[in-house]
């Protein structure tokens, strides 16, 4: 990648090039997800302790995904990516109802980010491949996310270590990224 | 005219002279930069006598000794190996890049955890951190030689200039309208040039912080900018695919050099200004003639190797062949014997300058290494890493 590379990727995207933030607390499994998005392998995956970017090609577009680590102490980091983003997917560990709460108040504070006002949300409902993961639709009303009308938004039940919905999940960011570029 | 003392510089081997014109103290240098073990010192003496009316006869005696210091320092064997001295836990966020002072006794890391720190070499020791940016801190410079003074730029649009010894931020420039992402001092210290994803570079006064001037005329991102020995002139490079050459006093640019077909990607004067390299990110490096703005030579180079050229003939020398991944910082040691190179492939690594040899890889990091140093006297190393962590090798 190169600190070269990501200054070029910072700038605002040309057409058919899209910038994706991937957030999320930690151990929620951005990497993961990010990882399967680029078919590489899964089953070694660490905290992140900055970030990784990747592109992928996915329905004609060039999505540049930047995975920010989760854990409590850079989060207050995440603002210094806000910039120029297309679509925010936002990744929620279904199978740890504990966190609900928390995971619910840093997803609020998001969406009240004036740089990334208007931006589409797609939530990933991960871990479903757990037995203890509570289904999208609970995770919906218990994020009260019926209340969200400044922006589209969308929450798909996935799996980032099967891959089990996560196409379905990408093939709506990508129909509702050529709404927001045109 | 009335000369008062000579001043020695090793690298690259010089000595100035202090004199005495009209009252005012005034200096010069007389560069050698030929100058090796074997120079034949008597004839160097009658040479610069022959141009020089401040060296009389009866300092001559002064002046060989001099000579014979500068070619003693250059003989010094320099088969160094480098070992991991330290590695700091040095931000909570990766690393952008690294700088030295002048001595080499303190070096500065920038972060995306939006904080400059300076450290201690010898003893690893964090001496301040200097907190007040509210974006990524990319840029960071030393105004060396002094090294009393930091800059640092940042992404949150503005840049810092503070204490070296205190910490304290003495101005903040507002002004750009994008990132910053390449900063300068001129060899004065009393300028200091910025570079914007903006498209613009500012000229700020270090003294009273006030903007002196925009140098507007790229159609790109400004990502690379460098003063050359004087302080007259300052060369940018851009995203637009072209370098400009600016002259200082009055901003105005004076050549645009045309020819890359990528991004550039670092721009540099060598020491006597007559020459301008440029690298791009369409794989090549070129080498501009910084009077006419004509390009003298144009080489090409592949993903993870590194070349050196001889400036004057463009003839390849050295191919610099082992890293797994796109190379992110290339930099001499000041004697100019070896080459550092860092690389996306986590490794540093150190090259003979004239057989291209791999002399030494700096293992260890767990992630990409965005930048590296030599300090002045080309004894220490310091990397900094993705992996959130400074390495110090001696």
């Amino acid at each position: 990648m190169g600190l070269l590379s990501i200054l070029r990727k910072l700038k605002s995207s040309p057409d058919q090039e899209v910038r994706i933030l991937l957030l999320g607390l930690d151990n929620a499994g951005k990497t993961t997800l990010l990882k399967q998005l680029a078919s590489e392998d899964v089953s070694h995956i660490t905290p992140t302790q900055g970030f990784n970017i990747k592109s992928v090609q996915s329905q004609g577009f060039k999505l540049n995904v930047w995975d920010i680590g989760g854990q409590r102490k850079i989060r207050p980091y995440w603002r210094n990516y806000f910039e120029n983003t297309d679509v925010l997917i936002y990744v929620i560990d279904s199978a740890d109802r504990k966190r609900f709460e928390e995971t619910g108040q840093e997803l609020a504070e998001l969406l009240e980010e004036e740089k990334l006002s208007g931006v589409p949300l797609m939530i990933f409902a991960n871990k479903q491949d757990l037995m203890t993961a509570a289904p999208a639709a609970e995770i919906a009303e218990g994020l009260n996310l019926h209340t969200i009308r400044d922006r589209l938004w969308q929450i798909q039940a996935c799996s980032a270590v099967t891959s089990e919905g996560v196409q379905d999940g990408m093939t709506w960011v990508c129909k509702h990224i050529s709404a927001r570029k045109k | 005219m009335k000369l008062k003392r000579f001043l020695l510089r090793y690298y690259p081997p010089g000595i100035i002279l202090e004199f005495e014109k009209g009252g005012e103290l005034k200096t010069k240098s007389i560069d050698l930069l030929d100058l090796s073990p074997d120079t034949d010192a008597e004839g160097l003496i009658a040479e610069i006598r022959s141009t020089e009316p401040l060296i009389t006869a009866s300092r001559a005696s002064q002046v060989k000794h001099l000579i014979l210091r500068l070619q003693e320092k250059l003989g010094q064997q320099e088969d160094r190996r480098f070992y991991l001295f330290k590695a700091l836990q040095a931000h909570i966020l990766p690393l952008t890049n690294v700088a030295f002072n002048k001595s080499g006794s303190s070096f500065i890391t920038g972060s995306y955890d939006r904080t400059c720190k300076i450290w201690d070499t010898a003893s690893g020791e964090e001496l301040h951190t200097l907190e007040g940016h509210r974006n990524v801190v990319y840029a960071i410079a030393f105004n060396n030689p002094y090294g009393d003074k930091i800059a640092t730029g940042s992404f949150d649009k503005t840049c810092k200039l503070w204490s070296a010894e205190t910490g304290k931020c003495f101005h903040t420039f507002r002004g750009h309208t994008a990132e910053i992402v390449c900063l300068a001092f001129n060899p004065q210290s009393t300028m200091l040039a910025t570079g914007s994803m903006d498209t613009t570079a500012k000229l700020w006064d270090v003294q009273t912080g006030e903007e002196m001037a925009t140098l507007n005329g790229h159609s790109a991102e400004i990502i690379a900018l460098s003063f050359n020995t004087v302080g007259d002139g300052l060369v940018t490079g851009s995203f637009d695919h072209t370098v400009s050459l600016w002259d200082i006093p009055s901003a105005r640019r004076i050549h645009t050099l045309i020819g890359h077909r990528g991004e550039i990607s670092s721009v540099q004067f060598n020491w006597n200004c007559s020459l301008i390299a440029t690298g791009s990110m369409d794989k090549t490096s070129k080498i501009w003639d910084a009077h006419s703005g004509k390009c003298l030579i144009a080489t090409a180079s592949a993903d993870g190797t590194a070349r050196v050229y001889r400036a004057a003939s463009g003839e390849c020398t050295a191919r610099l062949q082992g890293h797994e991944g796109e190379i992110s910082k290339i930099s001499f040691n000041p004697q100019g014997s070896r080459v550092l190179t860092a690389s996306a492939d986590k490794t540093a690594r150190l090259w003979d300058a004239v057989t291209g040899v791999c002399l030494q890889v700096l293992e260890g990091h767990t992630d990409e290494i965005f930048s590296s140093a030599f300090n002045y006297e080309g004894d220490t190393i310091i990397t900094g890493s993705k992996d959130n962590t400074c390495r110090i090798w001696r």
